[in-house]
Parts: C-alpha cells; sequence; structure tokens
C-alpha cells in the first residue's frame, strides 16, 4: 500500500475514524489532485465526519457550508457591507469627486465574507465542507461550479478573485435529489455506504472503550439486520453509537426485548419503522449476519 | 520508462472508451486526470490505481456500483473465464424458472423458443448497438443482450429524469413577493435595493399505473416498472397497481430508493404473476377499492395490458368507460402494438378503443422513451 494512505488510515485512526483503502485513496487524490470530492451515502455514514476529521488531521480549519433551500450569493460567497458602505457616503457627501466615492465603497474594504470567499482567503489551506449539496437550490449549484473547477470566484464590482491557498473541498449529499452532471463532473467521487460488521464493531469499540465485545457484537448485528428490513429510514452509524452509549447507561450486558422497547427510539426517527420493531421479538434480529 | 508509460496510456484510452461504451460519462477532463495518475506512478500499485480511476471515472452510485467489476474484466487475463462463469450462471438461472424473480426478469420468455427469439431480436439492425437495442422488444432480447440493455435502460431513464427536472425547473419569475423584498431590504438600511420574486413552478401530476402482469406481459411490465420508478419523484402522487387475475396495489412497496430491492419487494408480494388475465374484474375491483381516492381529473390513468381478456368483456368496456369519466386522460399502452401489421381488432381492445385518449406500444425502450413527452404534455 502506498505510504500516504497508509499514513492516512493510522492518523484517521487514532482520530476515531476507521477509513477503509478506497475512501484513503479518494482522499489522497483530493490532496494530490487538488479536485474537490463529493461523497453520495445514506443519512449517518460519517460522511461529515470524514470532513471534520480531515481538518483534524491536517491541523486546519473547518470552514463548513450547511446547504439549504434557498441558499444564495449573499449568504454564502459574499455581501456588500451595506451599512458601511451608507455611512462612507454620509461622511464623504460633501466631497467633490464622486467617481472616487464610488470606487471606495466598492473595494474589499466593504465586502462581507461569507464561507466560501473566506475559504479561498485564507492563508493557509482549509477544508470547506459544503453539506448537503442536495438540499441548496440548483442555482447555487451552479454558482459552485467556477469554484469547483478553478477555485476562484468572480464579483461582478470587483472582478475575479482567485484563492490565495486551494481549499481541499469536500461536497456530501444524501441523494434526495439528483445533482447536475455539471457539478459531478467537477468532483472526484466516493459512495460511503455503511460498514461491515467488523468495522462496525471496530468503530464502536473505539469510541466507547468501555463497551463489552459481546454487547457491541449484538447491537451491530441487530442494526445491520434492521438495514435489511425495508425500513423509512434505516439506522446509521450514528444511531448505532447513539443505542449503544444508551445500552452502556443502562448498565446492559446483552439486548433483551424490554431493553428494545424502551430505547428503540435513539435507533429509529419513524413511529412506523418503530411500531415494527416492537411488534417482533429481540432473536428476529440478532440471527447471525452472512 | 517514457515509452511503458506511453503504451500504458493507450491502453488507458481503451479503458476509458470500454467504461463509455457501458454509459460511464467521461470527457477529456477525466482522462486527462486518468494520464495524471499514470505519470504519477500509481498504476505501479493495482489497488491505488484501481481506486484512483473509480474516484475518477464514477460520477454516480451506479457507476461506483459496477466499477470494479468492469476494471477487473479489463484489466484481468481471467476476464473470458468469469464471462463463461457468468454465462453458466444465466443458464442456471434459466432452468428454475419458478421463483418470482426470474419470472420478474423474463427469463421465462427465454426458455421456449431461444434460438427463434434470438434471431428475431438480431433482425432489428441499426446504426450501432445501441440504436439496436432501443429498438428491440423487451421479450425478443436474448440472454446476452440483456445486461446491456439493463445498462442501457438505466443510463437513458436517467437522461430521461434530468429532462423532466429540467422542465419542472422553474422557466420564469412570478410576482414580485413583497414580503421577502422588504424582509431582504432590512440589511441595507431600508433601501429596495433587491427585488424578490415569487416562484412559478409547473404543477406537478397525479398518476396511477395499472399494469398487467399476466404471462405475456411480464417482460414489458418489468422494464415499464424501471421507468416509473426513475420518474416517481416527478409526480405530485404515483399510484400503482398490477394485476392478472387479481388486483394487487404495489405503490407501498416503492418507498425505498433502492431500485434492486423495489424489484425483488415487487416480485415476492405479487402473487398473481404470470398467470391469465381478467382485466374487466380487475379494473372494477379498482374502480370499487381504489376509484373514489385516485381517480379526479387531475389524474392521468395509465393501464399497460395486450387487451387478451379472458373474462367478460362487456364488464371491461364499462369499467374502462367509468375510469375514463373519472380521470383527466386515460392512456393505454399496447406491446402488441410494436409488432408489424398489428390491429387492435381483439374483443377486448375493440370494446376499450373509443374511451381512449393516447393508445401506444411501450414495447422497447424508445417508445417507452417516447412516453415521456405524454405523461409531461398532457
Amino acid at each position: 500500500m502506498n505510504k500516504e494512505i497508509e499514513t492516512l488510515i493510522t492518523d484517521f485512526y487514532e482520530h476515531d475514524y476507521i477509513l477503509n483503502e478506497a475512501l484513503a485513496t479518494s482522499l489522497f487524490l483530493l490532496k494530490n489532485l487538488e479536485k474537490p470530492l463529493l461523497l453520495e451515502g445514506n443519512p449517518g455514514v460519517g460522511k461529515t465526519m470524514l470532513a471534520k476529521t480531515l481538518a483534524a488531521h491536517l491541523g486546519t480549519n473547518l470552514i463548513r457550508l450547511q446547504c439549504y433551500e434557498g441558499l444564495d450569493v449573499s449568504t454564502t460567497i459574499y455581501e456588500w457591507n451595506y451599512q458601511k458602505q451608507l455611512l462612507h457616503i454620509k461622511l464623504f457627501e460633501q466631497d467633490a469627486d464622486k467617481k472616487a466615492l464610488g470606487n471606495q465603497i466598492f473595494g474589499m474594504d466593504y465586502v462581507l465574507k461569507r464561507p466560501l470567499l473566506q475559504s479561498i482567503s485564507s492563508e493557509k489551506p482549509v477544508v470547506l465542507l459544503i453539506d448537503e449539496i442536495d438540499r441548496a437550490d440548483e442555482e447555487f449549484e451552479a454558482y459552485l461550479l467556477e469554484l469547483l473547477s478553478d477555485f476562484q470566484i468572480s464579483i461582478p464590482e470587483l472582478g475575479t478573485i482567485t484563492a490565495v491557498s486551494k481549499p481541499l473541498v469536500i461536497l456530501t449529499s444524501n441523494r434526495t435529489r439528483e445533482l447536475s452532471d455539471a457539478l459531478r463532473r467537477r468532483c472526484l467521487y466516493h459512495w460511503v455506504d455503511f460498514p461491515s460488521k467488523t468495522k462496525e464493531i471496530d468503530i464502536i469499540s473505539k469510541k466507547l472503550p468501555n463497551i463489552e465485545e459481546e454487547l457491541a457484537s449484538q447491537v451491530v448485528t441487530f442494526i445491520h439486520n434492521l438495514r435489511k428490513s425495508s425500513l423509512h429510514k434505516p439506522p446509521g452509524i450514528a444511531e448505532s453509537l447513539d443505542w449503544a452509549k444508551t445500552l452502556l447507561l443502562m448498565n446492559a450486558t446483552n439486548i433483551t426485548d424490554e431493553l428494545v422497547q424502551n430505547t428503540i427510539g435513539s435507533v429509529l426517527k419513524h413511529k412506523d419503522d418503530v411500531d415494527f420493531v416492537k411488534n417482533k421479538t429481540v432473536q428476529e434480529f440478532l440471527y447471525p449476519i452472512d | 520508462m517514457k515509452e511503458v508509460i506511453t503504451t500504458f496510456k493507450e491502453r488507458l484510452i481503451d479503458f476509458t472508451m470500454y467504461c463509455r461504451e457501458r454509459q460511464f460519462v467521461l470527457g477529456p477532463p477525466e482522462t486527462r486526470d486518468a494520464f495524471e495518475i499514470a505519470e504519477r506512478g500509481y498504476f505501479l500499485d493495482r489497488k491505488l490505481f484501481q481506486y484512483s480511476l473509480k474516484a475518477v471515472y464514477c460520477k454516480r452510485k451506479e457507476h461506483f456500483d459496477r466499477f470494479d467489476e468492469l476494471f477487473d474484466r479489463f484489466w484481468s487475463r481471467y476476464y473470458e473465464d468469469k464471462l463463461e462463469q457468468r454465462k453458466a450462471a444465466i443458464k442456471h438461472k434459466k432452468k428454475e424458472p419458478d421463483t418470482a424473480t426470474i419470472i420478474f426478469l423474463g427469463a421465462k420468455f427465454n426458455v421456449s423458443k431461444p434460438l427463434q427469439k434470438e434471431q428475431e431480436a438480431k433482425k432489428t439492425v441499426g446504426a450501432n448497438e445501441s440504436i439496436r437495442l432501443r429498438m428491440t422488444d423487451f421479450s425478443k432480447v436474448n440472454v446476452t443482450d440483456k445486461e446491456r440493455l439493463e445498462e442501457l435502460a438505466e443510463e437513458l431513464f436517467y437522461q430521461m429524469s434530468m429532462r423532466f427536472k429540467r422542465r419542472l425547473e422553474n422557466a420564469n419569475r412570478g410576482q414580485i413577493a413583497i414580503r421577502n423584498t422588504i424582509r431582504q431590504s432590512i440589511s441595507k438600511g431600508g433601501m429596495l435595493l433587491d427585488l424578490s420574486y415569487k416562484r412559478k413552478r409547473k404543477e406537478k401530476r397525479k398518476v396511477v399505473f395499472i399494469l398487467d402482469v399476466s404471462g405475456s406481459m411480464d417482460t414489458y411490465s418489468y422494464y415499464l416498472l424501471r421507468y416509473v420508478m426513475v420518474l416517481k419523484k416527478y409526480f405530485k402522487s404515483l399510484e400503482f397497481f398490477t394485476f392478472s387475475t387479481t388486483l394487487t396495489h404495489v405503490t407501498p412497496l416503492l418507498r425505498s430508493n433502492n431500485e434492486q430491492q423495489i424489484l425483488q419487494e415487487v416480485g415476492k408480494n405479487v402473487h398473481s404473476w404470470s398467470s391469465g388475465t381478467k382485466i374487466g374484474e380487475s379494473l372494477t375491483e379498482f374502480l370499487s377499492s381504489y376509484g373514489s381516492k385516485f381517480l379526479s381529473q387531475k389524474h392521468i390513468v395509465v393501464i399497460l395490458s395486450d387487451g387478451l381478456e379472458t373474462g367478460s368483456v362487456t364488464q371491461l368496456k364499462e369499467a374502462v368507460r367509468t375510469i375514463r369519466r373519472k380521470c383527466k386522460t386515460l392512456v393505454w399502452l399496447n406491446p402488441l402494438k410494436g409488432m408489424q401489421g398489428y390491429q387492435p381488432i381483439q374483443k377486448g381492445m375493440v370494446n376499450v378503443m373509443p374511451h381512449l385518449d393516447a393508445f401506444e406500444s411501450a414495447h422497447n425502450l424508445d417508445s417507452l422513451l417516447k412516453l415521456e413527452k405524454l405523461l409531461m404534455d398532457v
């Protein structure tokens, strides 16, 4: 295995994130090819955590942009500081040179930098996390294209601002809608799947060192079998961890029917799913995984 | 080393073409990135090379899931062996046509007269492989073409879904949104510098699909089901029924986003798969049990059936007439229409024809793609 990839896997492990070789290679390319990385996968598989861990691993800042419907340039790239501009106009309105006044108020001093502009203005490369891009409008995807391909942003009054240092861009999506081909073409791609049983036990044991191996194994078997059922929202790794924590707090050593009835709320977030599980016995979810 | 890299780059271009033929969307930037990977010497480590190309060439989950197999096929000397194994597996499946999945995948149809069907499929000649497959009747696709057709269908349906999305986008601005405009102006000292507009979106349609899954129809139903699954998010409401001798409401099974899982679930749950056809009885049952809920002047009803009724024709005629009266548009898809010289002269079809708004074929990929216009424009 490549030395750098091996170091990535080890370092991430120390930061409590267990990387597989394929994902580590994607991160390695993100750094070396300087292309954004698009991560898709079900909610709760650790996409956002990956960006946080990368920032921690590199010892750099994480700039996070949480996407939502209606996100626009003024909240993501830049906005003019209108109060400051108006104040400046009031102060110097007696000056004869109106043109110079106009030029002054459209300078960088009057720009409020939003996350995307901040990320390319930083002296040291930062990790830019554009989280849940599928929640944003398609217009916003179009804004992003220039940044993703050329690491620059065009502001009509100022011209093009090129990155001082190229940020490491990670985009995440839960596939609630299809992203445009234009955006996909500019990115490296990785599908983050649910982990294997062994890997998930490792994750739980790493995050919760006090947990008994038997309990961790039962939690993972239960969750893996749950994922095979057709649920509205299959539980992710975050839910496995929450449940394991809950069971630890209750001093459980084995999963029982009573415990499931009382704690399943930390795993399933939909009434139909909860009812589905409550109508079954624990043993139905503890059969061995292939 | 330089010569090695040059030869390797040629092979890399071959691989790019190989993936492109399998519906990977790869342009010069991807090839350039692949060259960069080769120049950096990543190809010396097979896993590193594989995962690097995977990150660069894959743009969607569907690509991601298939890439490793394609990579192994292309770069491995065992390709021929694997192909043989695959063919053997398909043959093995054909010998056991009693499971729902196999019937669902239409493999049953190839059992009776495989040679004849294969020849019929090859009769459709076109400019290239894709065009030939697009125009080949689903029931006449041979086993070796089936995988290729699946890939092609996946890609074409995806492209169509993107077209649907674009059409539903807001093309025109609506009226000025006074509340938002005032809210926006607060940060600018109350000056109305930017106006905010209301959105005017095309309204999504409500559609009911009623599919015949009797013996003669299940291959067509399979592809139509896949087609509908791609489109489901672009309809305001989409209801899905299957029938042969009895009617089954399968919409709840479409809840998952996993296409393969849906197909398996539907295959498991539709008990009347590949049996006789009682169209009139099934449509009457649809009217009495679901009509009040799923029929209105906003609904498009699409029925897929060959119209070969084994029950009462009067009941069929009456049911179709009532459905037409209660819905906005009634579309009948009959795969037999794709056959040369077909005339709707069977008793069933003759009686329903006067009540239909559209009568289409849906027997191959091309005809399914033409439905797009019908579903968007009505």
